[in-house]
């Protein structure tokens, strides 16, 4: 061999080695992507989205119940732990339904999309907004449960890139994060595509679920007039109708009913908690109360699609899991879990139009209690004095409606605290008393990492 | 070490006889030695020929390879197996030249004669060692660093099967621990303590130039927590020597991977000459070293009759309970057995290994070669471990100036593993100590038993069930040294490590509880490295006495491995074993690459005045892909100084000291074993939202994360006195890490739990000794050598986030906490038993203030907040499984023809934390326990440490109780190696054609001295920060090897 060539081959490769310089360092992850780079395409904002529903999937999978049933009065519980300490109102700062880690992982992935989808799509490219749309009503939806269960929360709007981020937020007062939901659901109601034409209608955010979300926060926030407005959209959607009562039991067993407004969706591998927390046997977490079966109306056709009527002590409520589930069976729990439904929206719709008063509201929220009354077979209350009869007066008609029509979909303790019934509720059955007993503590492990979050009140 | 070599011509005759006996491509070779060896005789001047043989001067036996080369010229010989020679020289003023490995150089003057028999002095001092550095190598009396250095004849003469064992007290301050006992397992190897929290402790190892994968990546350890040593791939037959570099000036040059040490591994080259045959073979047999105490059939049906008594009494119960009926049935066939399950599935396991190397070369073309084939059975049932290697090191001389060469080797590791470690129910080391000895393994009709009470059949487990793990390699390296000037060499290599493993796991329908359930997995990963490095090396003397040394190059390093693996359910048949066979492939599939990568740039200069005089400073620039693009290169510079103080005048008056050395040196290394992509963040995919594909944040971004950073300070001394019989080395350091790299949890508002962050400190002080003595020299020698390693290893800051109660849990044993060891034990302290109900004068409770009060036969636990409540609080430190000091202690005897070789090996002060003996003393269901057992508290009054079995452990007194009961004093000396050998004489085997036949019988672990009761006090169940437990591990074996070695 040459020198000469061994020379040129030297100099061949040094050159190479310079000229690669610092690039080969760059290495961005192959599996999965870096933090800032991975909206790029229109598929990556698509994939980023159905990211924040998968976090969805894990906050609703038990908490919809701990949350919406187990502070109130239509479950009871054989069990000791987290159902025992909601129920006798001794909650924890170790409580797992105290735990919003689910959450604000939920919040972080929709800051993540709505801060970056924008960049993958051409300005108003309604593509890109409805996206951002469905992030946006995301984000709504965790900060509603958030505010709702713990009062006063950190507020975060923006994703978490980079280190020289304030990490250690405190609490932003609730009122101020609840105008943040509002918008949010606005954009969506604006910006969220009409339909579907799949399944998809069910379990994702379009136009109609947007509103009916900003019903239930209006009702939250008693703004009835607001209320009234957005429930008339949905009701006027044609993508929903009630079923009939023969269909009632489907609407949970089987999931995307036409009644359904937004469920969150689980299937054989991403499962959820209703079979432990209603089905296990003799091991279920929940069973229907007895007060709460005694407030059934007799000859109400629904009573028989929620539990099994036959022995005096249920061992398990059958909603969701379907009638006359046996644990015998191992079908694991993939019944999308609601959160909110026609008959929902129209009780709540019920609810403003008496509130604002007035004849023809209160004609017009007869019919809509009535609609939900005669499906389950009970008679109509002709006038208001029937309900008023019955029940007191048409707001507890209507609340009761709700207690047995929603039963264990996770509306009742949120009704109760809407309506201001807490602790009148819920006093003489566990002692609740203190107005600032009725949000939940935060978590002792978020205390600990947070030198910047005091815990509420009441648990202080 | 490298033993100084001289060029040397050779005579071709003998040599390609052997040759053609070689396989087909050393042929190749061999031609080109015979035509290189022609060119070159044609050289020699014939004017006079002397002739004759060389002895050694002491013990007069005749010897070969001695190099005889006339004075000022590079003509030379060598002598022959019967240490003759012949050479023609031009005159008589002819001064030959004679030197040989270990003896002094002689230089006579031809003169007249015609036959010069000459003999050579063996010289202790006269073998200028050297030793292999990062990029280049030194004299070692020129050293300034901390480096241990293990040569091949430690590792030839013993039957060694892998390299990281041969590591083992053969160096002070490394600490070597075989994780366990089966064929092929992982081992732990500790230079200079723990540095490192979350990245890692284990040292860069370069073979040979090349930095390979030495983590396991077995991602199917079952049930088994142990992963495999990827070091086994390596042939230890092959190795040279060994350097571990400890200090920072040693280590420094590797930059950011060296904080934990570097250990250096040089494989065997061909030396000019004819071609040496060399056959190895070895044939060994193991068996456990002891079966551990448990229970017979009378015993375990008392002690279960037992644990129901005793629940009563704690539930103070009216009716009696009725004991289980295996424990009052003694007729059932099904359980009317007695059996010691140990000596079922322990058994003598049998191990062979054969290696043929060939080795020789000219001055143009150089060659080595080796295959070997080891196996070796486990003396665990059905466990085998095959390993096939073969490797070839060859360096041609292009032109007088540029030689190219490349090493390559090959391995095929086949590995039946089964599962041994562990907690689990599979899990079969502990499982068969608590099977209780009465099950059967077979009905009455003699079909087997797959499940039973709560039992799976063990010998279906081991025989069964596949645990296999193939792996394939190739470390190739390939190289071009370029002598640009007489003093500037270039040298350029490319290297590649590629591994390809295929894991399989399957477990059939006879040894499940579900009828007719039966799972099996498969994992496949490759794992490829490849590198270039580059650098120009200037050596020069520069007036009188002044030596220069400069070294400056760059490297780039790219890493890239794949893994995919898929698990399945419900398989047709137990027969069809491949994952097509699977009814329902479950939701596991996993498909994942990962990349990083490096780009370094590094340099040395040193000084040496005359030897007395020494210094060295290295510095290297590390970029890596993992770390953030605001920190992306880290600079890593060391110094150091040596002063030769015996070389001044002073030292004249001290006569018995032959060399004193004082060496000081400082540096900074750093740890860059972080996951690959956390600096960027991540964004994962799998966040599905039903049959919809997601992707998520899952990793907030730290750009500003960077390397953990090991300042270390190290002072030295080498010496050597009375006539270099006896030398000394002791180093003193001072290694403080900082900038640990920590997962600090985070609000979670954050969506994300945790952020990588720089943060925390760790220190590692020590010293180190080595002392090596010639006690006898005569006819009879004997040499020993001796090292012992000090470390205090302690954790100086923690992040205050990440604390709980002041300290960081570290798995289920162990806590991490300021001014506190890794490897803390914490939990409760045992202090005896409660002889009687009454006894417990405070009526101490179990858990809370409305726990059930301790009662007779129940632990004493230290209530140490005097809160009467034994509970969390209580829990204090109870042990440090690092150890005070290590070492070993070689002895190597000689008389004649025979020799024998003992080496010892110790570790004192480290305790162990033996799970598995917490398992063998806790009557969980119906398990089997300890004959300790039979000491345990049977009524009022008994006065025992043993307390009363209670069925179920209402007080949690065994069940997940953390406690000092299971803290054992790990402490060892172990006979670790002694091997007796017998050379045939050279005058016998010379006539055969055979230079060297040696017959050699080794015992391995022939004895341990050690208070620890479990099998072996060598163990480590858990990789990582969670050392010193025992979970079950299979255990360590004695073993009696005989073996062969045949040169030709």
């Amino acid at each position: 061999m040459k020198l000469k060539y061994i020379k040129t081959a030297i100099a061949v490769i040094l050159l190479m080695q310079v000229t690669a310089c610092t690039d080969i360092l760059d290495k961005d992850p192959v599996s999965s992507f870096s933090a800032s780079g991975f909206y790029k395409t229109t598929a990556d904002a698509q994939a980023g989205v159905y990211g924040i529903y998968d976090a969805a999937q894990s906050v609703f999978s038990y908490n919809f119940c701990y949350w919406g049933e187990g502070r109130a009065d239509n479950v009871q519980t054989a069990q000791t732990g987290e159902s025992l300490t909601l129920l006798s109102n001794n909650l924890t700062n170790t409580a797992s339904s105290a735990d919003w880690t689910a959450l604000y992982r939920m919040v972080s992935r929709a800051n993540y999309a709505i801060a970056y989808i924008p960049g993958v799509y051409e300005d108003d490219d309604p593509a890109g907004m409805q996206l951002v749309g469905q992030a946006r009503a995301l984000r709504a939806l965790a900060y509603f449960y958030l505010v709702r269960v713990w009062g006063n929360v950190p507020f975060i709007t923006e994703p978490y890139t980079s280190i020289d981020q304030d990490i250690f937020i405190g609490k932003t007062d609730k009122e101020i994060i609840l105008d943040q939901v509002e918008e949010d659901f606005k954009y969506a109601a604006e910006n969220c595509i009409e339909k579907f034409n799949s399944n998809n209608d069910r379990i994702m955010f379009t136009k109609g679920s947007a509103n009916a979300f900003l019903t239930q926060v209006y009702m939250w926030r008693h703004k009835y007039t607001e209320a009234l407005a957005t429930s008339s959209l949905v009701m006027s959607n044609t993508l929903y109708s009630l079923v009939p009562i023969a269909d009632w039991g489907k609407m949970f067993s089987n999931s995307y009913s036409k009644e359904s407004i937004f469920e969150v969706g689980y299937n054989d591998t991403e499962t959820n908690g209703l079979r432990i927390l209603y089905a296990i046997g003799s091991y279920a977490i929940y069973t229907p109360s007895v007060k709460w079966k005694a407030s059934i109306e007799d000859g109400d056709l629904r009573e028989d699609f929620v539990y099994d009527m036959v022995p005096a002590d249920p061992k398990a409520i059958w909603k969701y899991l379907g009638r006359g589930v046996s644990d015998e069976i191992s079908t694991p729990a993939k019944q999308n879990i609601i959160l909110t439904r026609l008959a929902d929206i129209m009780l709540l719709r019920a609810e403003a139009l008496n509130k604002i008063g007035g004849a023809a509201n209160k004609t017009e929220a007869l019919s809509l209690l009535n609609a939900i009354r005669t499906r389950a077979g009970l008679p109509s209350f002709a006038t208001e004095a029937d309900a008023i009869a019955m029940y007191g007066d048409l707001e507890s008609a209507i609340l009761q409606e709700r207690s047995v029509e929603l039963c264990f979909e996770g509306h009742r303790w949120f009704d109760l605290v809407r309506t201001g019934k807490a602790i009148s509720t819920m006093g003489p059955i566990n002692g609740l008393s203190n107005e600032a007993n009725i949000v939940w503590p935060i978590h002792q492990n978020s205390l600990n990492k947070n030198p910047n979050l005091e815990q509420n009140p009441f648990y202080q | 070490m490298k033993k100084k070599q001289l060029n040397v011509l050779f005579r071709p005759e003998r040599s390609w006889k052997k040759a053609v006996l070689l396989p087909g491509f050393m042929i190749m070779l061999s031609v080109l030695m015979i035509f290189s060896a022609a060119a070159a005789s044609t050289l020699n001047l014939q004017q006079k020929r002397v002739t004759g043989t060389v002895t050694d001067a002491t013990t007069g036996e005749v010897l070969p390879g001695v190099t005889i080369v006339i004075k000022g010229t590079t003509t030379g010989v060598a002598s022959d197996l019967d240490g003759t020679f012949a050479i023609d020289v031009p005159s008589n003023n002819s001064v030959l030249v004679f030197t040989s490995v270990g003896y002094a150089p002689q230089e006579v003057t031809v003169g007249a004669r015609q036959v010069l028999n000459i003999g050579m002095q063996s010289d202790v001092t006269m073998i200028e060692e050297l030793v292999v550095i990062g990029y280049g190598f030194k004299k070692k009396r020129d050293l300034t660093g901390s480096i241990s250095s293990i040569s091949a004849s430690n590792i030839e003469d013993t039957p060694v099967k892998d390299v990281l064992s041969a590591l083992q007290g053969r160096a002070p301050g490394v600490f070597v621990t075989a994780n366990s006992g089966a064929p092929g397992a992982g081992i732990t190897v500790r230079v200079r303590g723990y540095s490192s929290l979350n990245s890692g402790n284990d040292p860069l190892y370069v073979i040979d130039g090349v930095p390979v994968e030495s983590n396991t990546l077995s991602t199917l350890n079952g049930y088994d927590l142990h992963g495999l040593n990827p070091l086994a791939d390596i042939n230890p037959g092959d190795i040279e020597s060994i350097e571990v570099l400890k200090d920072a000036a040693s280590t420094a040059i590797y930059g950011s991977r060296a904080a934990n040490g570097v250990v250096l591994i040089t494989t065997k080259r061909g030396k000019e000459g004819k071609a040496r045959v060399s056959l190895n073979y070895f044939s060994g047999v193991s068996e456990i070293t002891r079966h551990l105490g448990v229970l017979n059939a009378q015993q375990w049906r008392e002690i279960i009759i037992d644990t129901y008594k005793n629940l009563d009494r704690y539930n103070n119960a009216t009716t009696p309970s009725e004991p289980h009926w295996t424990a009052i049935d003694s007729l059932n066939p099904m359980n009317n057995g007695d059996v010691d399950w140990q000596s079922v599935m322990y058994r003598k396991a049998w191990q062979h290994q054969v290696d043929l190397g060939v080795q020789g070369g000219t001055e143009a073309a150089r060659y080595a070669f080796s295959t070997s084939y080891l196996d070796q059975d486990g003396i665990f049932l059905a466990s085998n471990y095959k390993r096939i290697t073969s490797r070839l090191n060859t360096d041609f001389k292009v032109s007088d100036r540029v030689t190219i060469g490349q090493n390559i080797s090959f391995t095929n590791g086949r590995n039946n593993r089964i599962n041994a470690g562990g907690t689990g129910n599979l899990s079969l080391v502990q499982s068969i100590l608590v099977r209780p000895p009465i099950y059967s393994l077979t009905y009455p009709d003699g079909s087997p038993i797959n499940y039973f009470n709560g039992k799976r059949n063990p010998v279906g487990m081991a025989e069964e069930c596949t645990h296999l793990n193939v792996t394939n390699r190739i470390i190739g390296n390939q190289y071009l040294e370029y002598n640009i000037l007489k003093n500037l060499m270039f040298r350029t290599s490319v290297s590649i490590d590629f591994i390809s493993m295929k894991e399989d796991e399957f477990y059939p329908t006879t040894v499940d509880y579900r009828a007719g359930y039966n799972w099996g997995a498969v994992r496949s990963r490759t794992n490829m490295t490849w590198a270039n490095e580059n650098y120009l090396t200037y050596n020069a003397t520069i007036g009188e006495g002044h030596e220069l040394g400069a070294m400056a190059g760059f490297s780039m390093q790219d890493w890239k491995m794949e893994t995919t693996g898929l698990d399945g359910l419900y398989f047709a048949s137990d027969n069809i074993r491949t994952l097509n066979g699977a009814g329902t492939i479950s939701n596991q599939a996993v498909n994942r690459t990962d990349e990083h990568s490096m780009l370094s740039y590094f340099g040395r200069i040193s000084y040496n005045y005359k030897g007395r005089y020494l210094a060295e400073a290295n510095i290297r620039a590390d970029g890596s892909s993992r770390f953030g693009a605001e920190n992306r290169f880290g600079y890593f510079p060391s110094a150091s100084a040596a002063w030769r103080f015996s070389d001044e005048s002073f030292a004249d008056g001290l006569g018995f000291l032959d060399d004193g050395k004082l060496r000081l040196s400082i540096g900074q290394t750093g740890n860059e074993a972080i996951p690959n992509y956390v600096s960027g963040g991540e964004f994962a995919i799998g966040t599905n939202y039903l049959t919809y594909s997601g992707a998520s944040p899952t990793v907030m971004p730290n750009q500003g994360l960077r390397w953990e950073v090991t300042t270390q300070y190290n002072l030295g001394f080498d010496l050597a006195m009375f006539n270099n019989r006896v030398s000394f080395v002791g180093d003193f350091y001072i290694k403080n890490t900082s900038d640990l790299l920590f997962a600090v949890p985070i609000p979670e508002t954050t969506g994300f739990g945790y952020i990588t962050r720089n943060i925390g400190d760790i220190s590692n002080r020590g010293m180190e000794f080595a002392i090596n003595t010639h006690n006898i020299n005569r006819e009879f020698q004997w040499s020993s050598s001796f090292n012992i390693g000090f470390n205090r290893n302690e954790v100086v800051d923690l992040p205050d986030e990440v604390l709980t109660n002041g300290y960081i849990q570290n798995g289920t044993y162990h806590i991490l906490q300021e001014g506190q060891p890794i490897g803390t034990f914490y939990g409760w302290k045992f202090l005896g038993v409660y002889a009687r109900d009454e006894d417990n004068v405070n009526q101490v409770r179990f858990g809370s203030a409305t726990g059930k009060p301790f009662i007779g036969g129940d632990p004493i636990w230290d209530d140490l907040n005097g809160d009467n409540i034994i509970n969390d609080e209580d829990k204090q430190i109870i042990g440090d499984a690092q150890p005070l000091f290590a070492g070993g202690f070689n002895n190597d005897f000689s008389y004649k023809n025979f020799s024998l070789n003992v080496f010892l090996q110790f570790c004192y002060g480290n305790d162990i934390y033996s799970h598995l003996n917490n398992m063998r003393n806790w009557v969980f269901a119906y398990n089997n326990v300890s004959t300790d057992a039979l000491n345990r508290w049977r009524e009022q009054g008994d006065v025992t440490d043993y307390p009363a079995p209670v069925r179920n452990d209402p007080k949690r007194n065994e069940y997940l109780r953390v406690s000092d009961r299971w803290v054992e004093d790990g402490s060892y000396l172990r006979l670790k190696n002694v091997t007796f050998s017998y050379t045939l004489p050279k005058a016998i085997t010379s006539k055969a054609g055979i230079s060297r036949v040696r017959a050699y019988v080794t015992g391995e672990n022939l004895l341990t001295f050690t208070h620890y009761t479990g099998y072996d006090p060598e163990v480590n169940s858990y990789e990582g920060l969670q050392v010193g437990v025992d979970e079950g591990a299979y255990p360590q074996s004695r073993t009696l090897i005989f073996g062969l070695n045949v040169e030709f």
